[in-house]
């Protein structure tokens, strides 16, 4: 690889060449070339613009990643991405932090993290100053280069958009369709989202350009099998040995586990570093990463017999 | 100067909050602090399953999560007339403190030092760290690119005096790089036991679903003693640090002078004694806590519901155009009083308890550190340093707890949910006191309300029109530049205000 002794940059040419080699080790199609060299070079001089919005949110799937590894929150931000604004982590305050978030909307061509979902149905239920959020997410959604809906409120609507939710709150694709705008968008849903579901596609799209979705609009490298068909009491189930309290040995199934109907790899990625992960602690699977997560108050989170709830949910 | 000054919005705290002051004689006149975020989380729990509720809580606050389970499965708890083994209640200590831990760490560091620290001062370093090397690097490289906003998110900033000791600076944004490593290690610590954080798994009426087993408790330790090492070798002396140079912030950001804190970590099965007792502090003298006190105004809140009701008969009903409103969080008062809450509140609460010789000795020794009166501590300054003091405490008791744990013994017992029944649990997230009440009919959440640390600090006015504990605490502030009000910024910062957990 030919390096520009003075800035330490890489040649268009150089880049071309590891695109093709990139692009053929991930079986790209070659018409992906010209977009994975520019994402690339974005990549080397550290400007691929990141802005991250909080719609109604916990901020819960920020400090999520917060905790990631692969690469940490420090070595994101000083080598892989520019976070232009993001409100928890910004030194810009009031309208030094405005003014932040303006210029980058106005510059456009950054991948837009949306954090929470939207009060469609109310807007002033989100407000940055005098702008509500629904009015801020349409002007940072038409400008940016994808849109990514981090977290279940984001991709789903999660517990705002639960019934009974005062604010009309819908997730952001569904939002951002509503006001016919067109950006790319990808869906990393879980309650929070795992950090290497977010990192793993951030870097996805800075490298190679937009992951392979399923037709959620999910990567498929997270969300592609169900919980329970990678769970580690899977042989507990095949036995039909049920834990029927708290702390029992045993498949979850009986203590209303969510296992058989969400998509995500907790159980083989673990959480906090691969520490624990829900089902090992004891704790069946609440379906935080599933589309239907606490959306009707009829479907308890830990449904007693899931075969009704199940039946009771399609 | 004379001037209306509006920050919106007031990044690194948790959350949406716009702070307006009024400017007068170059001090501030007069505060209004809004919470500019509503979910309706009391809506969404009616009708459903009353122990879904420390899982839909959880969802309030991806800061505070834990400690929402654990105020919801205490209120659960009382409802159905349970409780938990020794285990159970040792773990959800457990779990509850890895998370004050890891909140008060991403606090000082993340959200607050750099409010103080100059990360400018990075281009000056000579020495041969790799970490600040690299920082210094990446700050010139980010120097001479086209970005529209290099170095960020660590510019741009307030125009102001930072601290102004290269050396001090340098430890202090050594470890601000640490700290981002160190409150990930707090919530691994906490995951051993709560399956995944945020947003803890385990976390039941009854106890805990997790099993205490050797591993399980060296794993902790292990991550314990890392975490102790930095709280006692970084924090604190980096508190004491800033503290010594900005002194000023002793003097300003006193506040409504009234304290309350619910209590926090159960060393009974019967909830009775706790390492932070339940006390209310009017003045100087420390009343009983009476949970009946606590009501909620609405008169200048986003709500059309009745006012002044207590938690338990409590209404939320939005009202997003509603005159004379200007913030979606509810006035709560005790007695009709405004009160702060948080580790300061804690901290004097116990002290003036008495029943806790070695927090009285730790406050004292850290005072002395501080070259300060023990009156000071009630300041901006002050709940930084508590807050840090606090910390060290929580850890040097969950080696405690660890020791006390019962290996393969249960940690949850089972539990039935009544035809009908009320209960309420009090505690503390790291923000300050929390409390939830669950009525229950029909086997279903029937009302559910919560009233949560941010709540009390950031309230707007009440039916009075009595400020709520921050607006009267950015009162008497004086402002140096109206385009760079950073002293706004840092008394709001000192009470580590949580949004999503205020209005939820």
């Amino acid at each position: 690889m030919k390096r520009n002794e003075l800035t330490g940059s890489v040649d268009r040419r150089a880049f071309l060449k590891i695109s093709v080699r990139l692009s053929a080790l991930m079986g790209l199609s070659t018409c992906s070339i010209p977009r994975v060299a520019e994402a690339l070079a974005e990549m080397t001089q550290g400007n691929a613009t990141v802005l991250w919005l909080q719609g109604q949110s916990c901020s819960g799937c920020s400090i999520s990643l917060l905790s990631g590894e692969t690469p940490t929150p420090v070595k994101l931000i000083t080598q892989y991405i520019s976070l232009a604004f993001h409100q928890t982590l910004s030194t810009a305050t009031g309208h030094v932090a405005v003014e932040t978030l303006n210029k980058s909307i106005a510059q456009g061509g950054y991948i837009l993290a949306v954090e929470g979902a939207v009060p469609a149905g109310m807007p002033r239920a989100c407000l940055n100053g005098e702008e509500t959020f629904p009015d801020q997410l349409m002007r940072a959604a038409r400008n940016a280069k994808a849109v990514l809906a981090v977290g279940s409120c984001a991709a789903f609507g999660g517990v705002p958009a639960a019934e009974h939710n005062p604010t009309g709150a819908i997730s952001v694709p569904k939002f951002l369709a509503s006001a016919g705008i067109q950006t790319p968008k990808i869906l990393i849903p879980g309650c929070p989202a795992h950090p290497d579901w977010l990192l793993g596609t951030v870097v996805h799209v800075l490298k190679f350009g937009l992951p392979p979705l399923d037709a959620a609009g999910r990567p498929k490298a997270f969300y592609s099998k169900l919980i329970h068909d990678q769970c580690p009491r899977f042989a507990d189930y095949e036995r039909e040995k049920f834990a029927r309290t708290f702390g029992e040995e045993g498949c979850l199934f009986k203590l209303g586990c969510l296992g058989p109907i969400t998509h995500a790899d907790c159980t083989v990625r673990h959480w906090n570093g691969g520490v624990n992960t829900c089902i090992n602690a004891g704790a069946p699977c609440i379906g935080c990463a599933g589309e239907q997560f606490v959306a009707r108050t009829n479907f308890p989170l830990l449904p007693k017999d899931l075969k009704v709830a199940a039946r009771d949910h399609e | 100067m004379n001037k209306t000054l509006t920050l919106s919005p007031i990044t690194r705290i948790e959350g949406h909050l716009a702070v307006k002051v009024e400017v007068e004689d170059n001090r501030v006149a007069r505060a209004f602090v809004s919470g500019e975020m509503f979910r309706g989380f009391e809506q969404i729990l009616r009708g459903r399953d009353p122990q879904d509720a420390q899982h839909i809580t959880q969802r309030i606050c991806g800061v505070c999560s834990v400690e929402h389970g654990v105020a919801s499965v205490l209120a659960q708890e009382m409802a159905f007339g349970a409780e938990p083994p020794a285990n159970g209640r040792l773990v959800r200590n457990l779990i509850q403190a890895a998370n004050f831990i890891m909140s008060h760490i991403a606090h000082f560091y993340l959200l607050s030092a750099v409010d103080f620290v100059d990360v400018e001062a990075v281009s000056g370093y000579q020495g041969k760290d790799q970490g600040l090397r690299e920082l210094q690097a990446w700050v010139k490289s980010q120097l001479a690119s086209k970005l529209v906003s290099p170095i960020a998110p660590l510019l741009p900033r307030y125009a102001a005096k930072y601290l102004q000791d290269p050396d001090a600076n340098f430890t202090a944004l050594r470890h601000y790089l640490d700290a981002f490593e160190f409150r990930s290690l707090a919530t691994k610590m906490g995951a051993v036991f709560a399956g995944k954080l945020p947003h803890a798994a385990t976390l039941v009426a009854g106890g805990v679903t997790e099993r205490v087993t050797a591993l399980k408790i060296t794993q902790y330790k292990s991550f314990l003693a890392q975490l102790q090492s930095f709280i006692e070798q970084a924090y604190l002396p980096d508190v004491v640090a800033v503290a010594r140079s900005f002194p000023e912030y002793f003097s300003v950001g006193q506040g409504c002078g009234n304290f309350l804190c619910y209590g926090v970590f159960p060393e009974s099965g019967d909830n009775q004694a706790k390492v932070f007792p339940a006390g209310v502090l009017i003045g100087e003298k420390l009343g009983q806590l009476a949970p009946d006190a606590v009501t909620e105004d609405v008169a200048q809140s986003w709500f059309s519901s009745a006012t002044g009701l207590r938690p338990m008969d409590g209404e939320t009903t939005p009202a997003p155009t509603k005159g004379g409103a200007y913030s979606w969080l509810k006035a709560p008062r005790y007695n009709g009083q405004v009160m702060e809450v948080g580790p300061l509140a804690r901290m004097l609460v116990s002290y003036h308890d008495g029943r806790n010789p070695a927090l009285k000795t730790a406050v004292d020794g850290l005072l002395k550190a501080l070259d300060k009166p023990f009156k000071d501590l009630v300041s901006a300054m002050g709940r930084h340093a508590a807050r840090a003091l606090e910390c060290k405490l929580i850890a040097e008791r969950c080696g405690e707890w660890l020791n006390q744990l019962a290996p393969d013994s249960p940690t949850c017992r089972e539990c039935t949910v009544p035809e009908s029944a009320r209960g309420f649990g009090l505690t503390e997230a790291a923000r300050g006191a929390l409390g939830h009440w669950i009525e229950i009919r029909g086997r279903k959440i029937r009302n559910y309300q919560c009233v949560v640390p941010t709540t009390w600090n950031c309230s707007p006015r009440d039916d009075r029109g009595i400020p709520g504990a921050v607006e009267q605490a950015l009162v008497g502030l004086p402002i140096t530049d109206a385009e760079n009000p950073i002293e706004v910024a840092r008394i709001v910062r000192s009470f580590d205000p949580c949004l999503a957990c205020a209005v939820h």
